[in-house]
Parts: C-alpha cells; structure tokens; sequence
C-alpha cells in the first residue's frame, strides 16, 4: 500500500512570525521520493507539517489552499486517520520522547494503531534490531545521546509501517554509519513502494536513494541567505581584536569520567595546540559531549587538565557552545544577548562577529524567533564576545546549517584558529570534520586515532575499529 | 572539575525503588493504600501520633523509609515557617498537628511515585475510568518533572558557562538586602530559558503524540493490570483501616 500527497496552493503563515510556507502546489505521487532543499527558515519543517496534517489541526495562523492524502482532505481528516498513512519524524529528537524508556517509546506509537501484544512485541523487537537499540531498550530515553534518540525517533515512527514517511532533517544527529545504513533503510521503503519525503541539509547522503527527485523551497529570506558575507575584511583584523594568545598547550593527563557507575571516558591523554581546528569524531555514545564538558570544567573529572604557556601551567579558559542553544539564549535581542553582561563591550569585535557569523541583519530580532542554525551562531558569538582565553569548544555546530552557513561557520572557526586560538568541535559531519587541522577518533574504549584530518581519515583500519564508515564522497 | 549549581531539589522525581514488596503491586491499590492512609490527617493528635508510628512500620516494611524522609526533607523549610507561624500565631499544639498532617501527606505520595513506573500510572487512571487523554497527561506530568529539573541544571551549566549567571546566596539579613535582590535578577537568565524549554517541549510532546496517533479511537494497551491475591488483600486491608479511621476519629 503507498499514498499519494497533493497540495493545491497550499502555503501556511503562523500568527506570530508570518514565516511559514509560501503556497506552492505540488504532487507526489504514490512510491515517489522526494527531497525538499531550501536554505534555513524557508519553510521545510512548515511543509512537512501540511503533509501530515499536523496543520491545520495543531496549529492556528492562516492557512491556504488544500492539502490532499489520497482521498482524504487534511484539515476535514481526523488526525489519527492521516497519521496511520504518513509518519512524521520531526527535527529535534530529544524533545519528542514521551515516556520513560526507550521500548515503552516504540511501544506508544503501537498501541495507537489497535495491535494485539503479540503483533506489538514482534514489531518493537523488530524496530530495536533495525536500529542497534536493542542494548538500550530498558534505558530512559533521556539520557540517551543525541544520535541514540534520533534512532529511537526513527525507530518509532518506522515500527507503525506508514505507507508514507516524512522526515525532517533525519540525519542531523546521526554518526556516519547510523546515517549510511538509515539511508539504507529509506532506499529499500522506497523500492518497496513507500512513498519518501525527506527534508534534509546533509544531502550527500541522500545521493544513494534512487530517483529521489528534488524540490527547491524559496521562502522569504532566500535573497538574504545566499548572499555570503565578505569573509576577507576580518581575516587581517582579527588579532587587534583580542581573540589572540601567545603559544599555548592544552595538556589533558588520565582523564576519567564516570557517571552512574558507569565510565564514560578513560583515562585519556592528548595535548591541544593553540591555533589549530580540531575535530572530535565518534560513534553516538562515546563521550564526545562529556569531553568538552570536562575541558570546560563543567563535568565532574579524575586527572589533570592545563593550559601550558611559557612554562607556566594553569586552569584552561575555554568557552563552550552547547548542543542545544535555547538553553543559553533569553534576552529580547541578539544584539542584548551577545552584549549581555559586558560592562565595557569591544564593540569592533561585536561588529566583527556580526559579520563573520551573518548575523547582521538579525541585531534587534528576539533570538528565540530564529531557526536553530541561526541560534546556533548566536551563541557562538555570546562565547567569543567573552573572549575565552584559549579558545572555544563546540558541541555539533553544523547541526540545522545550510551549505552557505556551513561555509560561513568553517570560515568563522579559521579565523578563531589564526588568531592562536584552540577550537575544539565534536561532530558527526565528516565534511566539516574533514576541514579541520587535525582529528580525533574518539570510542568508548578511548582514543582510537589522533593525527592531522587527512591522514585520519585515510586511516581506514582506525575507522573500522571505531565502526564507523566513511562515504566515499567525504575522502573525494 | 565539577558540575556547578545547586539542586532544585523540589522538583526532583523520586527514582524508583525496585526492590519494594510494592513495586509490582497494582497501582489502583496503592492509590487505595494512599487514600486510606490520607484519612490519617481527620485524627487529632494524640491519635494522629500513633497512627504515624504504624504508617513508619508500613514504610519500614515496604522499603520506602528513605525515600518517604527525603520527600519530606525536601518540604523542610516550608515545614518549619508554617510550624513557626502557627506557634507563634495560634498555639504549640495546632502547629504540631498541621505539620504532622503535612508529613504524612508528603510520605503518603512515596507508596505510589516510589513504586509505579508512569506508564503504569497511567494504565491505572484509565482502569479507574478517567479518559486516556487525561491520564495520559497526568502520567506526562508526574514524569516531566524530573526532566523539569535535569534542565534547570544544564541551563545553570550553560549560563554559568557564558558569564550570564553567578550562583548567589540568598539573605534575608537588610544589611544584605541588595545582594538578594542582585542574586534574584541572576535567576531571570535561568527561568527565562526554563518557561520557553518547557513550553516548547510540551508544544513538541504534544506534536510527537499526534503524530503517533495519540487521538485514536483504536488504541489498545500493550500492558495489562491485572488483581492478584496479594492486591486483593491489601484492597481489603486498606478500605478496613479506613473504616476504622472514620470510627476512631
């Protein structure tokens, strides 16, 4: 069974932002994928809302045109009835999860389909194998990593077996291998007659779904997002700037983590240099978050962490932007909340990173009306307004970056290097990762490989211990 | 190295203690056991001390001392203002009778919370007639709440982080009076990311459960409650000591 989608000058404008979806009329048709692109904020996760009916019938503001699935008008149709024929997998995965353990979540989403136990046993144990959860299954969805719970959210939608799949950014949180095999997983759906709609910024993935036939979403700031800013100015500006240091290591000796009885990392040894990009890679769960907690003092640690300058050693001044930035953000503006708190702000170095993060144009916007991409660089640019004395660490900051932001973002970390600051990232982008100076493979077990990022990543036998695949078009 | 900030213990879940002879007991007869040990509170004092001494052996017995003394532990400050109050305002005797009512209730909640899993809560809402989407929802509610806390911390963490927040004592002393008021403006950073994470995760819950057929008139549990001999007595023990309770009153 497949489903049709039909939309007839469809668009939607929510009360509050007047964003949204501009109408478009589009037909999908019964097994067809399509992959919608567009830049931040023009409108995907809108659309795939409209799709599964979840507008109108959650959401108030001003809807246009029709939405069709198969025979059923969306907004006339219970929402149960649409559900049951297209699953949504939404953006934020962490954000979803409804009950206290990872098989309870899959579970839920059964039970709403009227199952017998038995039919709801076979189909959650079919859905932990599928997705490598299975060792998980009675832990709470809350303390899974990021990459854990968008498997977990995947997992759940794909075990009620919708004829149709909408998914919005599937793969932001995925390690390379979770995200190949998903990947996998779509493209058998798809020749089995499921039909495919993928919102998504990681599009080198998708290049192995077949057919897959690509819709370009041009919303309101189209214009302002494609115009990249100059990125040349600052680069000879940047040391009057003060994001500068003299020659300094950041000298991690036996660091050990444990939590909850459990030892998350062991006994690492590694030495940052001031002025390189390095990237910290590795499978979901292996402690990367933890890392950079540690490093910024803000998880409880055995062993010894100093910055060494000159001979001298003492605690490193490093600041860190979080996963998700809407834990930092909360003043009416960007330009109060970047500001906040400066008795004396640089306000040159302001500007700068105004410019260098493409924030220009969002200085008197509330910071929580922005895409998460956009918040990201906000927060990005309170940490560095600090002027953290060694550097800056990041937690997965290419996640909801379009290709131009991704860009921008690169450039932005090159310049903090160059300035003899340390820049520490943990990703899963092996794009972005690939661009750094030097990387590390981090596992549960330790550090599997550190060593400049081309030499890393042509490390073949260092990626299958750390079971990670890398797509061809990474190492290109 | 270490996390910073101090715990809102209130809000804090209590985990859930396996090893109880309660743990697999039906939730409709804890909810019973609670109602019955609730009617306590009618008794006047004297009465109401021997009846909190045979509800300590029930907790001793039931493995929930700890757990019932933290719930309480974490209800002390408002304990010992309402105590003062009521001494100072009334008499010795009403405060002792109001704060030893408000003890009981504080413990009562840990032969249900201590023991039930929220899916099992909300299993036994629905048996007792309240329709899924309330129970839901309450089952929601009582899990949220520890979450409520992990996000008070990692806010915190954040904050502090950036320089947006420094943890302050709080002083009623004057001579201290504009360092409370400077330590109450560092919680603006803190609760105004707490309101809109909140409000955006039960925006997103509530999207997450639709969109996994949440309204549909379909549904059947996967779990089942069922009486076992053991929930039948205790039912029984429980309506017989409310029974005595309404007499001895």
């Amino acid at each position: 069974m497949s489903v049709k989608f039909r939309l007839e000058e469809a668009g939607f404008a929510y009360p509050q932002e007047g964003l949204g979806l501009q109408p478009l009329s589009l037909t999908i048709e019964r097994g067809e994928g399509l992959l919608v692109a567009g830049h931040s904020g023009s409108g995907k996760s809108t659309l795939a809302r409209l799709l599964v009916g979840l507008i109108p019938h959650l959401y108030h503001g001003c809807l246009q045109g029709e939405v069709w699935l198969d025979d059923l008008l969306t907004a006339q149709t219970p929402l149960w009835e649409l559900t049951r024929r297209a699953g949504l997998v939404f953006q934020n995965p962490a954000s979803q999860m409804l009950t206290t353990s990872v098989e309870e979540e899959i579970i839920f989403g059964l039970e709403n389909l009227g199952l017998s136990q038995r039919e709801i046993q076979e189909r959650t144990t079919e859905a932990l194998r599928t997705f490598n959860l299975e060792p998980l299954r009675r832990r709470s969805p809350q303390t899974l990593s990021g990459g854990e719970q968008q498997k977990l959210a995947l997992a759940s939608i794909l075990a009620r077996r919708p004829p149709a799949l909408v998914l919005d950014e599937p793969l932001s949180m995925l390690d390379s291998t979770s995200a190949l095999d998903f990947v996998d997983t779509l493209n058998s759906g798809l020749q089995e007659g499921r039909t495919l709609v993928i919102c998504e910024h990681r599009l080198e993935y998708l290049q192995a779904i077949k057919g897959l036939r690509t819709l370009h979403l041009n919303g309101q700031q189209t214009g302002a997002a494609e115009n990249q800013p100059e990125m040349t100015a600052p680069l000879e500006d940047h040391r009057r700037h003060g994001l500068t240091g003299d020659h300094f290591q950041i000298q991690v000796h036996h660091l050990t983590v444990e939590r909850g009885g459990q030892r998350i990392l062991d006994n690492l040894e590694f030495t940052l240099h001031s002025g390189e990009v390095v990237a910290l890679v590795g499978p979901n769960g292996a402690g990367k978050t933890t890392l950079l907690r540690a490093l910024a003092g803000l998880q409880k640690a055995h062993g010894l962490i100093s910055a060494v300058e000159s001979g001298r050693a003492e605690p490193p001044s490093l600041g860190m932007v979080f996963q998700n930035p809407d834990i930092q953000l909360f003043n009416p503006t960007v330009r109060e909340e970047i500001l906040y708190r400066l008795p004396q702000p640089d306000l040159e170095l302001y500007d700068w990173l105004m410019h260098i993060l493409d924030l220009e144009r969002y200085a008197g916007t509330p910071p929580l009306l922005l895409s998460e991409g956009e918040k990201r660089r906000v927060a990005l640019a309170t940490t560095l307004m600090r002027r953290p004395r060694h550097g800056v660490l990041l937690d997965e900051p290419s996640l909801g970056q379009d290709r131009n932001h991704k860009a921008i973002l690169r450039q932005a970390l090159r310049h903090l290097a160059d300035s003899g600051q340390v820049v520490l990232m943990a990703t899963h982008d092996l794009e972005l990762a690939s661009s750094a100076d030097r990387m590390i493979l981090l596992s549960k077990y330790g550090i599997l490989e550190d060593g400049p990022a081309e030499t890393v990543m042509q490390n073949q036998a260092a990626w299958d211990r750390l079971g990670l695949r890398v797509p061809d078009w990474v190492r290109g | 190295m270490k996390r910073t900030g101090r715990r809102l213990s209130f809000l804090k879940q209590s985990n859930l203690v396996l090893h109880s002879p309660l743990r697999h007991v039906d939730p409709r007869v804890k909810l019973a056991m609670c109602l019955c040990v609730s009617m306590g509170i009618l008794l006047p004092l004297p009465r109401l001390v021997v009846f909190m001494g045979i509800y300590l052996l029930v907790l001793l017995w039931a493995r929930l001392l700890p757990s019932a003394a933290a719930q309480v532990w974490r209800l002390k400050w408002v304990l010992l203002v309402l105590f003062v109050f009521d001494w100072w305002l009334i008499s010795l005797n009403l405060a002792v009778t109001i704060t030893l009512r408000l003890i009981l209730l504080a413990c009562v909640l840990s032969l249900v919370f201590a023991t039930t899993t929220p899916v099992e809560f909300t299993l036994a809402l629905e048996k007792l007639g309240l329709p899924y989407r309330y129970a839901f929802s309450i089952g929601l509610a009582f899990h949220s709440l520890g979450l409520v806390e992990e996000e008070w911390l990692s806010i915190q963490e954040a904050q502090t982080a950036r320089g947006a927040y420094t943890p302050m004592q709080l002083s009623l002393k004057p001579r201290e009076l504009r360092k409370t008021v400077q330590a109450v403006g560092e919680y603006v950073s803190l609760v105004v990311p707490t309101i809109v994470l909140a409000v955006k995760r039960a925006w997103s819950i509530t999207e997450a459960a639709y969109a996994r057929g949440f309204d549909s008139p379909e549904r059947r549990p996967y779990r089942q409650l069922r009486f076992t001999t053991q929930d039948v007595l205790l039912m029984a023990a429980s309506l017989l000591v409310t029974v005595l309770l309404l007499f001895w009153r």
